[in-house]
């Protein structure tokens, strides 16, 4: 192939990638970004997600798309259960995010053991019939490849990240989460009780794992600690799309998909992860609240 | 309209109590001036009635067409949704959000969001300057116009009643006036029931129908109008320097 094919199929590529990238992003920017509770966990609990999928799929038949579907009202109650504790036994005693921190890791680890100790360390897949083809086509004489199983990930990632985008910027709620962090005293006065906008919020956040966890085992073979690749991923994203700001969170997931992407074609797979943080920490040089933060270095 | 009465209120934080038996009425579409310097509990007072602090004893009575409810046993977001809405002391905006998004928040209740495009015509007819910065974010603006947008967020809520604590605080002279004339003008064409803290006593005795001055979490003196509290010997000396 050419070097101009090689480098727009990697383009193309990058875009779907960016797509999923913002899937597995955004309830992480709802939860760090807007709420500042260091969900470090997020990643891994995504991978929970898709080992859910992996036994709706396995088990039942049913469709990974649809099993994520179904998933994501089970991680709003989820998210409901694990920000009430983490609010009865950290927030409420002191605002530091850093103690914060610990009970995230913790959880991190205990839902890494308890999937080695139900999947053990195996590789699983799952089907449906957009996975292992490729749509091809040529176009102005090059020859693209796109693998269904990133446009499907792609097309679902974009309806709900850009749903929920929508749905945050433009609700009563939405603006209530973007304002909680802000002053949660001032927004009581305002007839809104803060700990329920920041539990509803969380849980949001942890809804869209749900989703997430079924594009991920659609896209790549899971094992239990493959959560831990994506949390520089993750939150190389959230920080350079700018605390606060969704629609900087999706922007960003794209960047970073490109990225990622392009380097990977041309300087194999190895280098991606530095490109990224060379990415971000030149953003951070020039702008320290990234693309879009709206100047709260906190 | 809407009276509050206020009777023997004791609140404090922790061990610390602040007011001691502290009553106010706070007649139907009155302004009432609660002034003090610092220190004396004024702000106490105004967050006990927004349900902010719960107090020790003591009742805080809102009296709407008849209806008696008890305030001191509500939440805050059932006291705004009877109709009371705070302008906090220091303004309390959401300094990263836009002026607009402010006021939409303020506007949170259900009774507030049916209304809400004719409260925000009337903020912006109240508060020109507003308008013209609608999509700046609150937290870049002057003090006046943060304090303006305090005062037209809390009149989002399309409230019965007003507590307003310090508006005079960090402003320019010259906006003091303009703030106080405005809060005056509100009681007058909206109906509305205001209690103001105010250490400015030379402002807030422009608009008050009448005033209270608490020292240390004791009402010192109670006036029965406002010709009463302009002509007590004790402001004079004390807060008026004449």
């Amino acid at each position: 192939m050419e070097f101009t094919e090689l480098l727009l199929n990697a383009i193309v590529a990058g875009i779907l990638l960016g797509g999923f990238f913002a899937a597995l992003s955004i309830g992480l920017s709802i939860c760090f970004g807007l709420l500042d509770t260091v969900n470090i966990a997020h990643p891994t609990i995504i991978v929970g997600a898709a080992f859910c999928t992996f036994l709706l799929n396995d088990l039942l038949g049913i469709d990974p798309i649809l099993a994520g579907l179904i998933l994501t009202p089970v991680f709003f109650i989820l998210g409901l259960a694990i920000y009430s504790m983490y609010y009865q036994f950290f927030e409420k005693q002191s605002a530091e995010a850093l103690r914060g921190l610990a009970f995230f890791f913790g959880l991190l680890f205990i839902a890494e053991v308890l999937m080695i100790m139900a999947f053990g360390v195996d590789h699983r897949l799952v089907s449906a019939p957009y996975i292992g083809n490729s749509f091809t086509t040529a176009l102005a004489g090059m020859e693209f490849s796109i693998p269904y199983r990133l446009l499907a990930a792609f097309v679902v990632a974009s309806a709900m990240t850009v749903g929920l985008q929508v749905y945050l910027s433009k609700s009563f709620f939405g603006r209530a989460t973007s304002a909680v962090h802000q002053d949660g005293m001032a927004l009581s006065l305002m007839g809104v009780d803060p700990v329920m906008v920041k539990r509803i919020a969380f849980a949001l956040g942890l809804a869209t794992c749900g989703l997430a966890g079924a594009l991920m085992i659609i896209v790549i073979p899971i094992e239990p600690a493959v959560g831990r690749f994506f949390i520089g991923n993750v939150f190389a994203i959230v920080v350079l799309g700018g605390l606060g700001s969704i629609s900087g969170t999706l922007v960003a997931a794209f960047i970073l998909g490109i990225a990622e992407s392009v380097v990977s074609t041309f300087f194999g797979p190895s280098w991606a992860p530095a490109v990224s943080f060379a990415i971000l920490l030149g953003v951070l040089a020039f702008k320290p609240t990234g693309l879009f933060g709206s100047g709260d270095t906190r | 309209m809407v009276e509050l009465v206020i009777k023997d209120l004791v609140a404090g934080y922790g061990n610390v109590s602040v007011l001691h038996n502290v009553s106010i009425d706070v007649p139907e579409g009155n302004t009432v001036a609660l002034l003090g310097t610092n220190g004396n509990g004024k702000s106490t007072l105004m967050k006990c009635v927004a349900g902010l602090i719960k107090p020790t004893s003591g009742t805080i009575r809102l009296i709407d067409e008849g209806n008696e409810i008890d305030l001191a046993s509500c939440s805050p977001k059932e006291i705004v949704s009877h109709g009371i809405a705070m302008v906090p002391e220091g303004r309390r905006l959401f300094p990263l959000l836009t002026v607009e998004e402010n006021l939409y928040l303020g506007a949170y209740r259900k009774e507030a969001r049916d209304k809400i495009d004719e409260s925000m015509a009337f903020c912006f007819e109240l508060f020109p300057r507003l308008e013209e910065r609608r999509t700046q974010k609150a937290g870049s603006m002057s003090g006046g116009e943060q304090q303006m947008l305090a005062v037209a967020r809390a009149l989002m809520s399309a409230p019965k009643m007003l507590l307003i604590d310090e508006p005079s605080v960090g402003l320019a002279p010259i906006l003091v006036s303009q703030m106080i004339e405005k809060i005056g003008e509100l009681s007058s064409s909206r109906g509305l029931t205001i209690l103001m803290a105010e250490q400015n006593f030379n402002q807030a005795i422009k608009i008050a129908d009448r005033g209270y001055i608490i020292v240390h979490g004791e009402i010192a003196f109670a006036s029965k109008d406002a010709d009463d509290l302009r002509d007590n010997d004790m402001v004079k000396s004390y807060y008026l320097g004449t």
